[in-house]
């Protein structure tokens, strides 16, 4: 409960920001109950109660807490602050007057189920439930409106069901005009007679059929309906009513918090409401609740309808009707009407609950512990946080075939972050079929999988974002036998590729798929109409029947025509009589044209064809081959991302993403180490020279004079033990290294090769050390001077040392 | 120049050598066989070589009607002729030549690369007609004058051009006076423009170029104008009113009538005439929107016409696929199975089957399409009443306000015979102040002159009124019949077509049938 009204805050802040409306918390309770239940009312008043407080701290979680928790143990009182465990005078004020209030209640009202006004909270303190209300507004843009708001809510929420559920607390379509010179259809020749007594025919198999198929529904919705509920009309709930008025809500509604679905003040589930409350004030309905909720009138400003607990701390929705007269005056004076009001009414007290914080990484997660199963009808929906499954999976809906949830229909997984781009698993329990949906990006331009197993050469259809391929294929269906292929935009025309193959000859030696491809029966390839070339050029289907040795072509129809020319070769290689090969022969090219032609009929012209042709298929069944190859590389990447199944995490999410979070830390770092040597660089030179002298007295010029040249010949004399140092060690290298080069002299002779690589490697390191030994000192006698006159200039400069300042000005 | 084969006779260009010629070139191999077995056509070839063949006169190429390259370098030909039918040519090699003028290249609208590389050329012109020109070779020759190369502005596509070991070629301006002025030239003597000195020739002849370019535009926006003002007068043809938006047809009216602009130096004749031009303009403004109108009307009508006509051919035809394609399928697959059955009276009965189907088939494509004429027809004939009508109207109101036109005419003769008459009696009596000219003065010798005068002058004005409304109906009758008679003619056309694509195809399939009946007897 403490949850549900926190969160509802940040919904109400949201909404509030912009003067929202009024979303109002509403207790519904059964109002068609029965009349012999009351006499026990009384007695059940303080059970009730406890068995509420009970129920709420059930579900009670502290927002501060880590990470969410659900039992009473859990919760960490003492870290709460002070008003969660006392009541201040006001507040013990404003109980005295809920009690008040409730017992006025009680005795005008004695049938009636007693109000739910102050629960004990965590801390088992009394506490107004207008004062459990505090709005907030959160910086995510998702808790702004009402919808991705309750969703959030809800998906927080967790349903845990009472021991006893009794005791707690379109478009128009648009007509073508008939145009003028359309051809009136064609006489209709058929027997009407026979017709009609076809339809009837037709009509009774129907209606047979849908008989059949209603008794058979019917049937199995008798099966499956759920007995009537024993306690209709007498659960509790409260959830959230959003009044109209404010940020363009045109109508009241309300919020279920545990679906998070908005439902219209007139639907059958909610009974009636007992009473309404929000940060400011309490309502108690007046009205009857014999029709639900659909007769209720939401003007909270009405007392008749509305029994108000504090008086005046809103004027909410009193509406300017008729019958309020003082309509007129309320718009001229509503500066003045806080300060009446003040005078006569009791304020509601601020909300003693601290301020809702959600972390970035609390939002993310959404559900408690970043999981969430909800069990609906033949179906459950589970849901995770983002990253917290390693294979990226966020959520799952499971189907069963029956009521207990034992046979699973079918199983749908979404996946995000997936670096194959995996967006959707669909595995279908019956047909065993599994279809793999991906987003634009995979590194095959994969768009869907569809197949039942894995194994190359077997059902499998895959479709592919053919704008990102260069061969615009867009889909490959393959069975055993046959492999089919959907093209789209390419510059050849290709629309469509079958190839048929033959079972596999079986060689001796063993070999995979990949060596022994499978002997192609037939290609088929089909064209778009390229409009550069006339139609009867234009290839439209073209047939290679490998094994007959025959190739068929047929070609596009001209705009005109209804028939298409046609074209068949026969390309076996023959010997003619006298033992010469025959090039070709005017049987082997048997044709069709439209328009005959001269120049088709030329041998030699049909020659050049078949050549071309000859040609085109080998390059076909190449490609034909390519693609099998391509199948097996996919099938191949697919087990392996399966396996590996990489998230991947946004260079600007810098707490996963390793890479951004090492550039991050190695940022700060430098930042840190350029501090360090900011602050080296300020060192004090003169220090050690000025506690020589006795602290505050003001420098004499002589003084200074001394402490100047001091400074300068301690730092000349740094200056040049530097220069020694380097002086030394560079000499000390090179007589080493000479030493090994005479021991080497000498030794050469007997030297084994590793020995001469090893003092090879010596002399390059050496003769290194000694390069760079130079470097420095040159670079330190170069540069010695300048820093020399540097600090001579920063001295006379010095503040301290104003004294030098005025003898050489 | 060319002159290792000078001391050879000059050779005709006869059939032996052009045979030769495309043996020689033609097929080889395999190919090479059939093309000889069969013969080569001339209009077949698509290249031809023909150089160091010592040719004087180009001949006899007319029938290479699709060559697409010639070449003819290194022969002695002095003027370039007998290339008229080769208009698909768009490789000519003319270099090595004896060339003096460029001339009979007019009708080779799709050559894109032409060489006259060593000639005797010494002016670029008569090469309008090569939009499409790519690649120039001039080098060589005997160019002279810088202006040439504004002759060359006009090919766009020109990207090559090779003038070297011309006399222009000498002058030291020679390349930036080019690359200024062909901005668009990749290549000059074979070698690439760089964009560096593309920058320094614009800047150095920018000057002459804008004003070069000023005129080129101006004569652009000349002939868009003109081009403009003929549409609209073709649009006002169309519509049969031209002319008739001012007032041209009263201006034509006293063009020839020499006593009407004598008469209107009388007084108040002026006025007169003022009021009944207004008049006429205003009417004859009206005939020429009410025209505008109907010829819209007309235009959407035939519009709607076409669209049914070719929405319903359209539907009619893919119904014939349909039908052609699921027969193809059934058709098939029988065929593979004649092929497949052995027992000789099955073979025959499934033969049988297929020429029945094959029969079917031509009945349904048959039904469709007698379906289709007679649906047309019926359609075609609501159309012509329509049309018909619309034409009548049309000049049934046109005549209305020609009418009105002549009313007009005859109410300012009448009233100019008045003044004329009134004028006369004043002569007479001798008391007309306003001097009048000569020639007026000589009409007003007696009543009958005037009277006369005036009567030729109204029946000039008539005889044009009644000539222009003549004009107007006749030809917008003769428009309606030739569409009327086209649009018969054309579904007629149409029809034959599609019996006779129809025939064509079933006689295939059922040969188609009886070939394999003989293989299979033979087998």
């Amino acid at each position: 409960m403490e949850v549900l009204r926190e969160k509802v805050e940040e919904e109400e802040e949201a909404e509030r920001e912009e003067a929202a409306e009024w979303a109002e918390w509403a207790r519904m309770e059964k109002m068609m109950r029965p009349v012999e239940v009351r006499k026990e009312e009384i007695t059940l008043k303080q059970e009730t109660l406890r068995d509420l407080e009970k129920k709420l701290s059930e579900i009670q979680i502290t927002v501060s807490a880590e990470l969410p928790a659900f039992t009473k143990d859990t919760i960490d009182i003492s870290k709460l602050p002070i008003s969660y465990k006392t009541n201040t005078p006001k507040e013990e004020h404003l109980l005295q007057v809920a009690d008040n209030f409730s017992r006025q209640y009680s005795h005008l009202c004695p049938d009636r189920v007693p109000l739910f006004l102050h629960p004990l909270n965590e801390c088992e303190v009394p506490k107004f439930v207008s004062t459990t209300l505090r709005p907030t507004l959160m910086p995510y843009p998702e808790l702004y409106n009402w919808d991705s708001c309750a969703q959030f809510v809800s998906d927080f929420l967790t349903m845990v069901p009472l021991p006893d559920p009794l005791k707690p607390t379109i478009k128009k379509e648009e007509k073508v005009l008939p145009k003028k010179y359309t051809i009136k259809p064609p006489r209709d020749l058929c027997s009407r007679f026979e017709q009609e007594q076809e339809v009837k025919k037709q009509q009774e198999i129907r209606a047979q059929e849908k008989k059949r198929l209603r008794e058979e529904e019917e049937r199995l919705m008798e099966a499956e309906k759920a007995k009537p509920d024993a306690l209709h009309g007498l659960r509790v709930h409260s959830w959230v009513l959003v009044l109209s008025g404010k940020r363009e809500v045109p109508e009241n509604f309300f919020i279920d918090p545990f679906t998070g679905h908005s439902y219209s003040t007139q639907d059958e589930h909610f009974l009636g409401i007992e009473s309404l409350w929000n940060h400011k004030n309490y309502w108690i309905n007046m009205q009857d609740c014999w029709n639900c909720c659909k007769d209720l009138i939401f003007d909270l400003g009405d007392p008749v309808r509305w029994e108000y607990m504090l008086l005046g701390t809103d004027k909410s929705q009193l509406s300017l009707t008729e019958e309020d007269d003082s309509g007129i005056n309320d718009e001229d004076d509503v500066e003045n009407l806080g300060k009446e009001d003040e005078d006569k009414s009791f304020d509601m007290p601020h909300s003693w609950v601290e301020q809702i914080e959600i972390s970035p990484e609390a939002f993310e997660t959404r559900c408690p512990n970043g999981k969430k199963v909800i069990q609906y009808k033949r179906a459950k929906l589970e849901k995770w946080a983002p990253y917290l499954n390693s294979n990226g999976l966020v959520s799952r809906l499971t189907t069963y075939e029956d009521l207990q949830c034992t046979n699973i229909l079918e199983i749908k997984e979404w996946y995000q972050n997936r670096e194959d781009m995996l967006e959707l698993k669909h595995i279908n329990k019956t047909t065993d079929l599994k279809t793999d949906y991906f987003k634009p990006g995979h590194p095959q331009a994969l768009r869907v999988h569809s197949y039942k197993s894995m194994q190359p050469e077997m059902d499998r259809v895959i479709e592919f974002y053919e704008t990102a391929r260069v061969d615009g294929l867009m889909k490959r269906e393959e069975t055993p036998r046959t492999m089919t292929e959907y093209y789209q935009g390419r510059p050849d025309f290709l629309s469509y590729r079958h190839a048929s193959f033959g079972p596999r000859v079986k060689k001796l030696t063993l070999s995979s798929a990949e060596s022994n491809p499978r002997p192609i029966v037939k290609i088929t390839e089909r064209f778009f109409r390229n409009p550069a070339k006339p139609a009867e050029e234009d290839v439209a289907e073209r047939v290679f029947l490998v094994a007959e040795e025959r190739i068929q072509l047929r070609y596009h129809c001209r705009e005109d025509h209804i028939t298409a020319s046609k074209r068949e070769f026969l390309r076996r290689t023959e010997v003619d009589s006298k033992g010469n090969k025959i090039i070709m022969t005017p049987d082997m090219c048997i044709s069709f044209e439209v328009e005959p032609m001269e120049h088709t009929k030329k041998l030699l012209y049909q020659y050049e064809a078949m050549m071309h042709l000859k040609r085109e298929e080998k390059l076909s069944r190449h490609q034909v081959w390519e693609s099998e190859l391509e199948v097996l590389e996919i099938l191949k990447l697919r087990e392996e991302e399966e396996a590996a199944h990489t998230l991947t995490i946004s260079i600007y999410d810098t707490k996963r993403n390793e890479k951004s979070k090492e550039y991050r830390e190695a940022m700060e770092r430098m930042m840190h180490e350029e501090h360090l040597r900011q602050v080296e660089t300020q060192l004090d030179y003169l220090a050690p020279f000025l506690a020589q002298l006795p602290p505050g007295e003001k420098l004499t010029c002589w003084q200074a004079v001394r402490l100047k040249d001091e400074c300068l010949s301690d730092f000349k004399q740094r200056l040049i033990n530097k220069a020694n140092l380097i002086q030394a060690r560079f000499e000390k290298e090179t007589q080493e290294l000479q030493k090994k080069q005479q021991w080497y002299q000498e030794n050469q002779v007997t030297l084994t090769p590793e020995d001469e690589d090893l003092y090879l490697s010596y002399c390059s390191q050496a003769m290194f050390r000694i390069r760079i030994l130079e470097q420095r000192l040159n670079r330190h006698k170069e540069l010695a001077p300048l820093k020399y006159l540097a600090l001579e200039e920063k001295l006379y400069k010095d503040p301290r040392l104003g004294e030098l300042q005025k003898i050489f000005a | 120049m060319n002159q290792p084969c000078n001391s050879m006779e000059p050779r005709v260009m006869d059939d032996d050598m052009l045979k030769l010629a495309v043996g020689d070139q033609g097929p080889q191999e395999e190919a090479g066989q059939l093309a000889k077995q069969e013969g080569i056509l001339f209009k077949d070839v698509l290249s031809l070589q023909l150089d160091f063949r010592n040719i004087l006169r180009i001949d006899n190429l007319w029938q290479f009607e699709n060559l697409r390259k010639l070449q003819l370098d290194n022969n002695i030909i002095e003027k370039i002729e007998g290339l008229e039918n080769l208009a698909h040519l768009v490789w000519l090699d003319l270099s090595f030549n004896n060339i003096e003028t460029i001339e009979g290249l007019d009708t080779l609208v799709n050559l894109e690369d032409l060489s006259l590389f060593n000639n005797r050329i010494s002016k670029i012109d008569s090469l309008d007609a090569l939009v499409k020109l790519q690649v120039l070779s001039l080098g060589n020759n005997r160019i002279d004058n810088m202006l040439n190369i504004i002759y060359l502005r006009r090919f766009k596509c020109l990207r090559t051009l090779s003038l070297s070991r011309n006399p222009i070629s000498e002058a030291e301006d020679y390349k930036m006076f080019i690359c200024a002025y062909l901005p668009d030239l990749m290549y000059l003597d074979y070698r690439r423009i760089d964009d560096h000195t593309k920058k320094l020739a614009e800047a150095k002849h920018q000057y002459s170029i804008d004003e070069l370019k000023h005129q080129e535009n101006l004569m652009q926006a000349q002939l868009e104008d003109e081009q403009a003002q003929r549409e609209e007068l073709e649009k006002h043809k169309t519509a049969f009113v031209e002319h008739l938006n001012g007032s041209f047809l009263f201006d034509s009216m006293y063009a020839e009538d020499s006593e009407g602009n004598n008469l209107s130096y009388l007084p108040g004749v002026g006025e007169l005439l003022e009021t009944y031009k207004d008049k006429f303009v205003i009417i004859c403004v009206n005939i020429f929107e009410y025209g505008l109108k109907q010829q819209e009307k007309r235009k959407t009508e035939l519009d709607t016409f076409s669209e049914c006509v070719r929405e319903a051919i359209q539907e009619n035809q893919e119904q014939g696929k349909r039908k052609i394609a699921k027969f193809e399928e059934k058709h098939l697959s029988s065929l593979s199975a004649i092929r497949e059955e052995l027992e000789l009276p099955n073979i025959e009965k499934m033969i049988l089957e297929c020429s029945a189907d094959i029969s079917e088939l031509f009945d349904a494509l048959m039904t469709l399409e007698m379906q289709l004429v007679e649906q047309l027809e019926e359609t075609i004939n609501m159309f012509e009443r329509n049309i018909v009508d619309m034409v009548g109207l049309f000049i049934e109101n046109v005549q209305s306000l020609m009418a009105q036109c002549r009313d007009l005419e005859n109410h300012h003769h009448e009233k100019l015979l008045e003044i004329s008459i009134s004028t006369l009696e004043k002569i007479v009596e001798g008391d007309l102040d306003e001097d009048l000219p000569n020639d007026l003065r000589a009409l007003f010798v007696d009543k009958d002159t005037i009277v006369n005068a005036v009567g030729a002058s109204h029946d000039i004005h008539l005889l044009k009124i009644d000539n222009r409304e003549d004009e107007l109906v006749t030809r917008i009758n003769s428009w309606c019949t030739r569409l009327i008679d086209r649009i018969h003619k054309d579904e007629i056309m149409r029809n034959r077509k599609r019996v006779k694509e129809i025939n064509q195809y079933i006689d295939h399939m059922q040969s188609e049938l009886d070939n394999l009946e003989c293989g299979d007897i033979l087998d």
